[in-house]
């Protein structure tokens, strides 16, 4: 009797574990489970935030990250499988046609009431080039990438070396506004170990400016002089450009910028390009906007409100004003996969990324990304913790002006193929490994290849179609 | 009456048990090998991309002209030879000199030869990764050591030369001990009475090692040879961690090209078209090593 009493009690408890547990399976079958994708690290901090909400709201948030510079093959690859792995994905503008295209995303407007992502709010220019394609809506902002041009304050403000410059090169010595300009700062400030800056010995090399010289997202930083010289990527017959006078002054001046960069300036990725400038080894760089949040955090900086941001030096024209253009790599934006099966719940995340918590992710120092909204750019207080309130909105006007100046990415099919022939000459010829000449000759008769194998006649088609939203924001020049 | 049964019918019988034996093997064979293998060699005749949304159609041999034509595709080629031109030469000494010392018995011998492993046992991934950080140009070990000798850093990643030098000493440091071990076991395997022949014919050191040493390990230096032939042909990690092809492309190898051909251009015929040569290549190697191997063992029975 006893050992019946033991059993049915060992019985009782099972049943009791049992039940709990599939109860706990059944609340949590009861979600809908939608999957993220994008770069890892920083960039998908924002869909942490996003979790508790979404749970509280029946959605299981699960997140795939991959490398920075993976983003485009990893995802084409899901695509090309057709798996539906992904619910919502994140990724760079450039792809936005050749996703289009191929349907592996839906168009988003028929989606909007789910939870209306207010595009009116975003900056118009990052809205029509990067969002929408073939006059549809097919991504939601997240990143509003632009490249600027960064120097260290108080070395631009020090009497003696105001004084020195002036004394050899005959003018002010300012925040460069022209890439000549710049030339000379450059020069100026590279230092060795040992003499003075700003009326203290310096511990290790200084150097007078940096860029991003490692494979990747190398070519934008050549696009960045190319646009100030009034080169575009292809005429209209999609004849390429590259390697033009335009293309050609552009990197012959980049070259001569490398004197003064540190040696390891052909290996700076994101992050050695921005520790190079954090750590006080550089006087001036050009950078992505999240830079300058960095660049006042006191644990990672040793130049904490000393972080100047300018807009990008450009070329003096003849009626003596500045033409200058910003190239805009990366800059993230939310689509959803057409092969979802849960299109309302995955806009209701893309939307609150890209919305709800965006003021929130581009005002912080855990995320990469920049501001992107007309209410980011008018809410300067949200950027105070970063400086003064005057800091923060000098911080703003210049984000806004170098997006009112971009160099956009093409954002046709093949893009990702035209760019990596582009960035292999640019990284060739600063490298010294191919004449200037040769490798943009090189990469623009590979554009030709390319344009021919995704067939010409469409290629032009749906190039024109993107120079008319160009036009319209004034970054194409008959 | 018992019906006779004939040799050559029982051969018969056995024969078929065999194939029926050989078939399941045989199919998954055709599955995962020949099929893949015949898919590939279609795809390099078409031309085949996945970036634009248009129907793939026969090129027959256009993509290996556009190859063949292409300084991206030689520059990539000429890359993978210098690997193997430096690399293996300078493995095969260093391996054959530590294998000799290996093999002299010594107190914690096995530890030393366990240990001498690890990095032929860590992932490629990790090694390129490990390999970044040495090579850093302000907080790398190796610069830091540099600068004990009064020798200025040096932006190992940064310069075409040195950044093929750096993908040479990551080369060599993980696959030096592969080559160790190969050899350490021809080694072992010569028998000892040969040495104790040599020494009693009063033959040097120098000589054993050249005339009865040597050439026992020859089989062993084919092979080792051959693996590692083909090992950098399908170099990769390593590359696309350290120097992903760059600076420009002058660390670009044969197998980071047929990545980026076939991943990030997503030409499927194009990258077929360099995988097919690839294999056609690492073939005929094969064939001219086994084939001499086989020869003198062959000649060594007779």
């Amino acid at each position: 009797m006893q050992g019946m009493r033991k059993l049915l009690f060992v019985f009782l408890v099972l049943f009791m574990v049992g039940t709990q547990a599939a109860f706990s399976q059944a609340s949590a079958s009861s979600k809908v489970t939608i999957t993220v994708y994008g770069d890892q690290g920083q960039n998908l901090q924002p869909v942490e935030w996003l979790k508790e909400e979404a749970a509280a709201n029946g959605i299981n948030i699960e997140v795939v990250g991959v490398p920075f510079t993976s983003v485009y093959e990893k995802l084409k690859t899901e695509f090309v499988g057709g798996t539906g792995a992904f619910d919502v994905v994140i990724f760079y503008p450039a792809y936005l046609g050749e996703f289009a295209e191929f349907k592996y995303l839906q168009p988003l407007e028929k989606l909007f009431p789910v939870h209306d992502p207010k595009m009116n709010d975003v900056v118009p220019a990052y809205r029509d080039l990067y969002c929408t394609y073939a006059g549809s809506t097919y991504a939601l902002p997240y990143d509003g990438d632009i490249l600027n041009f960064y120097y260290v304050k108080n070395i631009f403000t020090d009497k003696s070396e105001m004084a020195a410059f002036k004394a050899k090169y005959g003018k002010e010595l300012a925040v460069p506004k022209t890439w000549d300009d710049l030339l000379d700062v450059a020069q100026f400030f590279t230092r060795k170990k040992g003499q003075m800056l700003a009326g203290k010995p310096l511990d290790q090399d200084f150097y007078g400016f940096a860029f991003l010289g490692a494979r990747g997202f190398a070519y934008a930083w050549w696009a960045n002089i190319f646009g100030g010289y009034g080169g575009a990527f292809f005429d209209k017959n999609m004849k390429p450009l590259i390697n033009s006078k335009a293309g050609q002054d552009a990197l012959t001046f980049q070259k001569k910028l490398m004197q003064y960069c540190p040696p390891d300036v052909m290996s700076m990725g994101y992050e050695e390009l921005k520790n190079a400038y954090l750590q006080g080894r550089v006087a001036t760089m050009v950078q992505w906007s999240d830079i300058w949040k960095k660049a006042n955090d006191p644990a990672i900086s040793k130049i904490v409100h000393n972080a100047g941001i300018s807009q990008m030096p450009g070329v003096k024209q003849a009626d003596g004003s500045i033409y200058y253009r910003a190239a805009a790599p990366v800059g993230r934006v939310i689509g959803i996969p057409a092969s979802t099966k849960h299109p309302k719940e995955a806009f209701w995340v893309a939307s609150k990324l890209s919305l709800d918590l965006s003021l929130r992710s581009v005002s912080s120092t855990q995320t990469g990304e920049d501001p992107y909204r007309i209410s980011h750019m008018e809410n300067p207080k949200a950027f105070e913790q970063f400086g003064t309130l005057a800091e923060a909105k000098e911080y703003l006007a210049v984000v806004k002006d170098n997006l009112n100046h971009i160099f956009p990415d093409i954002n046709i099919p093949g893009s990702a193929e035209y760019l990596d022939a582009l960035d292999m000459a640019v990284t060739n010829a600063l490298s010294g490994s191919a004449s200037v000449a040769d490798a943009l000759n090189s990469a623009a008769s590979t554009w030709d290849k390319i344009t021919a194998n995704l067939g010409a006649s469409n290629q032009k088609k749906i190039y024109n179609a993107m120079l008319e939203s160009w036009k319209k924001y004034g970054f194409w020049k008959e | 009456m018992a019906r006779m049964i004939r040799p050559a019918t029982i051969q018969e019988s056995e024969k078929r048990f065999a194939r029926l034996l050989a078939l399941p093997g045989m199919i998954v064979l055709i599955l995962l090998v020949a099929g893949p293998l015949a898919y590939m060699l279609f795809n390099s005749f078409l031309s085949k991309t996945l970036a634009a949304p248009i129907p793939p159609h026969f090129a027959w041999f256009r993509n290996y002209a556009d190859l063949f034509s292409d300084g991206r595709f030689w520059n990539a080629f000429f890359h993978s030879m210098i690997i193997m031109a430096v690399g293996i030469p300078v493995q095969s000494v260093l391996g054959l000199i530590i294998a000799l010392l290996l093999n002299k018995k010594f107190p914690g011998s096995k530890i030393v030869i366990a240990l001498f492993l690890i990095p032929v046992m860590i992932t490629p991934v990790v090694a390129g990764f490990e390999w970044k950080i040495i090579l850093d140009n302000r907080f790398g070990p190796l610069n830091y050591l540099l600068g004990l000798l009064n020798i200025q850093p040096i932006a190992w990643l940064a310069k075409p030369v040195s950044a093929m030098i750096s993908i040479l000493f990551m080369d060599t440091w993980q696959w030096t001990p592969f080559v160790t071990i190969v050899l350490l076991a021809g080694l072992a395997a010569i028998p000892k009475q040969i040495y104790e022949a040599s020494s009693v014919d009063g033959s040097s050191a120098s000589e054993t090692l050249w005339r009865m040493t040597m050439p026992l390990l020859r089989p062993m230096f084919m092979l080792v040879v051959l693996l590692r032939i083909i090992f950098i042909f399908k170099i990769f990690d390593p590359v696309q961690i350290l120097t992903a092809g760059g600076p420009g492309m002058a660390t670009e190898t044969l197998s980071v090209l047929t990545y980026t051909i076939g991943f990030k251009n997503f030409n499927v015929g194009m990258s077929a078209a360099i995988a097919v040569i690839q294999l056609v290549i690492i073939t005929i190697i094969a064939k001219i090593f086994i084939a001499k191997v086989m020869n003198r063992t062959e000649g060594r029975a007779k």
